[in-house]
């Protein structure tokens, strides 16, 4: 068959453009003196510099990253537990109603996990602010990991439980030098997937924070509803950095582990 | 002989709610030190057996009894028997030396004491050097090999091999035969070694039991299970047979395809309805005058060391012959054969009666 | 085998996390939906919700879903499609993912100035005799930001139902006597549905209840019911009608699902080689 085609490359690359343009965009107004995104003036690290001056700023980085990495430890305990429980579960009804309860959360739009967790918080009577919002990240990221850790649980062979318990493992040495081993990769990937749902989350976090606790997001929506900052360009200059680093170190993990893990042969 | 058997079934039965019963109230013994396989088709019950003596299932009633001790409760990973698995269920994220140790390191085995016993293990599997490997890096017969490292090295009573050779190609299957059965020796442990391949039962055992529809139907050593099938299902399943129905006139006298032959089988009233089975190699060409049977030849098929012809008698009976010699197909041949190859087979017959009824005629009999 | 107690220990964390944050809240969305602002009893909700005001709205949102789906598809399909010919093709779907990563606000923040009064499209109009048109704001610019937005999540079903798909079945129509459009047509888009639909899925019931950028992009209007729930429940503060509309939006959201619920045919499971 043919390869790619010329019509086909030029419509991919159309593709790749919109997707980047606006980003570039961004990162090239961030170095505006201008102090606007229409006319480029000259180069200039102020806005850069103002981020890190910005100790609000930087004080609602520090609380996001902080959300991110508590909510995704928690909920990938939580949903390797989730996920152990629906393997192990006998009874098949009871199972696949687990499994759509789980998904519930995963097909929900934000709107709607953000205004039923304000009316669950209020009629717990919990304060909006750090917990909800943590715990609300938390509860909207365990059926991600459980649905990552779910398929290496299943493709996992009865036989390695059943050999581990011949060669003398009890039910604990089973699960912590068997099985948690083997889901490793799926583990790591409902973690990481946790990381990214709870960096990303703006509306869940918009109607469950209060005064005084604010995510990256929930900033930028407020600053972006005042007008334009340039500040906000800089921040997305670092941002853009990070989480390309990020990706990159992942799709490097993943390769690696693709071959530790799955057993694929060259 | 006044040695404990290792392992005894009493009255062993395993069912799966009401309606599915896999073994049907099942009783034997196995000595220690020998190789015993459990043959028999799919479904026959004869992974159950393994199952129960490795500890994943409990027995639905019976006894199973170690070394004298019942073990009907005890879990598996306090029992002194080793598996190894049909895919051979190698930890993945392990390479081959922590595969073999796992057992020793959940004993909490010293660590230059697991070095030492994981490179013996390996040795005697002639995989010495390859414990720095990944799984993923080594072939089905290596893989094969540090399973059966794997299971030697915790030094079990028992070692209980789960049609392990299935998943390799014919070549490496008879040669793994070969290590398997020389491997036993060395060791000298009760091998238990299930399979639906009667070449492979046959070629390693000391002891064949052949299974069916959740029940033992016989068992004793290879040649006297191939010898002195006890019904058509054993010799239908232990390698190929002419069957054809009969009547036993009296003593060493019996009547099948339409005449009288002289053979050595008795002990069964006169003029009872029988089977006859004579193996394909017991079947010799001749011309017509000379041949006992006179039969047309169908097909022939060049085996390689030996000539298979599908031929009939002119009452319609099949008789398949391993032969050497060559016929043309359509010739009418005859067939020749010692009154030894005829073996007769009572309809029904139990174990118990068939071995006493055997006894009863050997002692007078062809010597053994 | 693992012990009853061990199994009954995994379960009690996720069927307590299933009650609190599965369960209950769409329980209390329900309740609240029956209560007026002054906290009494009353259906009054839903029968504002059958008056003229929210059909239209809920009519808007669902066609605004409609487009911004259907786009989405459009452009997914193709770059699905053509993305597994290309020679590195997980690096370059990795690529497709990257700006799916940077956070959605940043992204939208950069609409407002790309398509603002003084921004890089107006220019291109003023240079090729357009002159300047008020982009921001209009139906156009939330269409066109939604489908960026999406884009990438469309493309990530898609594109793995095309990977999955065995290449020998391609060849076996051609063989069959097919040209490349029927063979796209009979053989490739059948067994890539189950991509569409998961495409479909993740895009249609998010589209419904878009607020975010509805506010930024679009202006302050109220056009989807997603904004409608903000609106209610964080501008007038009447949860009950929030609730209400809440109620409706979940009700769609199980009718969509059940439209695009996958069924385990051949496609998927066939050549499934990695």
């Amino acid at each position: 068959m043919a390869g790619t085609g010329k019509g086909q490359k030029l419509f991919l690359g159309l593709v790749f453009l919109i997707l980047y343009a606006p980003i570039f965009f961004l990162i090239f107004y961030s170095f505006n003196s201008g102090g606007t995104m229409t006319s480029f003036e000259s180069f200039t690290w102020e806005h850069y510099a103002a981020v890190f001056e910005d100790t609000r700023l930087i004080m609602i980085v520090f609380n996001t990253v902080i959300v991110a990495l508590l909510s995704s430890l928690l909920a990938t305990t939580i949903g390797v537990l989730g996920a152990l429980a629906i393997v192990y579960m006998k009874n098949r009804k009871l199972r696949s109603t687990l499994l759509s309860l789980n998904n519930v959360l995963i097909v929900s739009p934000d709107v709607i996990i953000g205004a039923s967790f304000l009316i669950l918080f209020t009629a717990l009577g919990v304060k909006l602010g750090f917990t909800s919002v943590l715990v609300s990240h938390v509860a909207f990221s365990v059926p991600i990991v459980v649905l990552m850790v779910l398929p290496k649980l299943l493709e996992m062979s009865n036989s390695l439980i059943d050999a581990a318990r011949d060669l003398g493992a009890s039910g604990k040495d089973v699960l912590t030098r068997v099985i948690i081993p083997y889901i490793k990769p799926g583990i790591f990937a409902g973690f990481f997937l946790a990381l990214t749902y709870s960096l990303d989350d703006f509306a869940v976090t918009f109607f469950v924070t209060g005064n005084g606790f604010s995510t990256l997001s929930v900033e930028i929506y407020s600053m972006a509803r005042a007008g334009i900052t340039l500040t906000i360009n800089a921040l997305s200059g670092l941002l853009f950095i990070v989480t390309v680093g990020l990706v990159l170190g992942y799709y490097a993990l993943n390769r690696r582990s693709k071959t530790l893990f799955t057993g694929v042969k060259r | 002989m006044t040695k404990q058997p290792i392992i005894r079934f009493d009255g062993v039965s395993k069912r799966y709610g009401d309606d599915a019963t896999i073994l049907d109230d099942i009783s034997f013994e196995m000595e220690r030190g020998k190789f015993y396989t459990l043959l028999g088709p799919s479904g026959c019950g004869k992974t159950t057996i393994l199952r129960l003596i490795a500890g994943f299932i409990e027995p639905t009633a019976g006894q199973i009894l170690f070394d004298g001790k019942n073990i009907n409760d005890v879990p598996p990973n306090e029992r002194q028997v080793n598996t190894v698995f049909q895919d051979y269920a190698l930890f993945p994220h392990l390479n081959v030396f922590e595969n073999v140790a796992f057992g020793l390191r959940i004993k909490k085995v010293k660590g230059p004491e697991v070095k030492r016993r994981v490179e013996e293990a390996l040795r005697f599997v002639n995989l010495e050097g390859y414990g720095g490997r990944e799984i993923s890096e080594m072939s089905g017969g290596q893989r094969q090999r540090v399973a059966i490292a794997r299971a030697i090295v915790n030094d079990p009573e028992v070692i209980l091999l789960d049609e392990p050779l299935s998943a390799l190609d014919l070549k490496l299957r008879t040669e793994m035969q070969y290590e398997l059965r020389e491997l036993q020796q060395r060791l000298g442990k009760t091998f238990i070694f299930v399979t639906h391949d009667q070449e492979e039962a046959l070629a390693m055992s000391d002891e064949i039991f052949v299974m069916n529809a959740g029940q033992i139907i016989q068992s004793g050593t290879p040649i006297d299970i191939y010898d002195e099938p006890i019904s058509r299902f054993v010799a239908d399943f232990i390698g190929e047979s002419n069957i054809v129905d009969g009547v036993m006139i009296r003593d060493q006298l019996v009547l099948f395809a339409g005449k009288e032959f002289e053979c050595v089988d008795a002990g069964l009233d006169p003029n009872e309805k029988i089977e006859v089975v004579i193996r394909p190699e017991d079947l010799e060409i001749t011309s017509p005058e000379k041949g006992k049977l006179v039969v047309t030849v169908d097909t022939q098929l060049f085996r390689g060391v030996h000539y298979e012809l599908s031929t009939y008698d002119k009452d319609g009976n099949e008789w398949l012959v391993h032969s050497t010699k060559k016929a043309q197909v359509g010739d009418e041949i005859g067939l020749d054969f010692d009154p030894e190859a005829i073996h007769v087979m009572r309809l029904n017959e139990s174990e118990e009666d068939f071995d006493r009824r055997l006894e009863s005629y050997e002692v007078t009999g062809h010597a053994e | 085998m693992q012990s009853k107690s061990a199994r009954a220990l995994y379960l009690i964390p996720y069927g307590a996390w299933i009650l609190l944050f599965v369960v209950a809240p769409i329980a209390l969305v329900g309740y609240y939906s029956l209560f007026d602002l002054h906290g009494s009893f009353t259906f009054g909700n839903y029968r504002n919700f059958f008056s003229s005001i929210y059909l239209r709205l809920t009519l808007s949102s669902f066609w605004y879903a409609f487009l911004i789906t259907l786009f989405s598809l459009l452009i997914a399909y193709p770059t699905a499609y053509y993305l597994t010919k290309t020679k590195h093709k997980q690096l370059w779907l990795l690529l497709i993912i990257i700006p799916s990563w940077i956070n959605l606000l940043l992204k939208t923040y950069a609409f407002i100035g790309i398509f603002g009064q003084y921004g890089p499209i107006n220019a291109l109009f003023a240079a090729i005799g357009i002159g300047n048109k008020q982009i921001l704001f209009t139906d156009f610019s939330f269409i066109f930001v939604s489908v960026y937005i999406f884009i990438p999540f469309m493309i990530l079903p898609i594109f793995n139902a095309i990977d999955r798909l065995n290449p020998a079945l391609i060849d076996a129509s051609r063989d069959l006597g097919a040209n490349s459009w029927t063979t796209f047509r009979r053989v490739i888009l059948p067994l890539t549905m189950n991509g569409v639909k998961s495409g479909i899925q993740v895009t249609f019931i998010p589209a419904l209840s878009l607020f975010m950028i509805t506010r930024l992009i679009a202006g302050n209007k109220v056009i989807t019911l997603g904004t409608a729930i903000e609106q209610q429940f964080l501008v007038t503060q009447n949860w009950g009608m929030g609730s209400t509309i809440a109620v409706f939006l979940i009700l769609f959201m199980f009718i969509i699902m059940l439209f695009t619920e996958q069924r385990e045919k051949g496609g998927t499971g066939n050549g499934r080689n990695r």
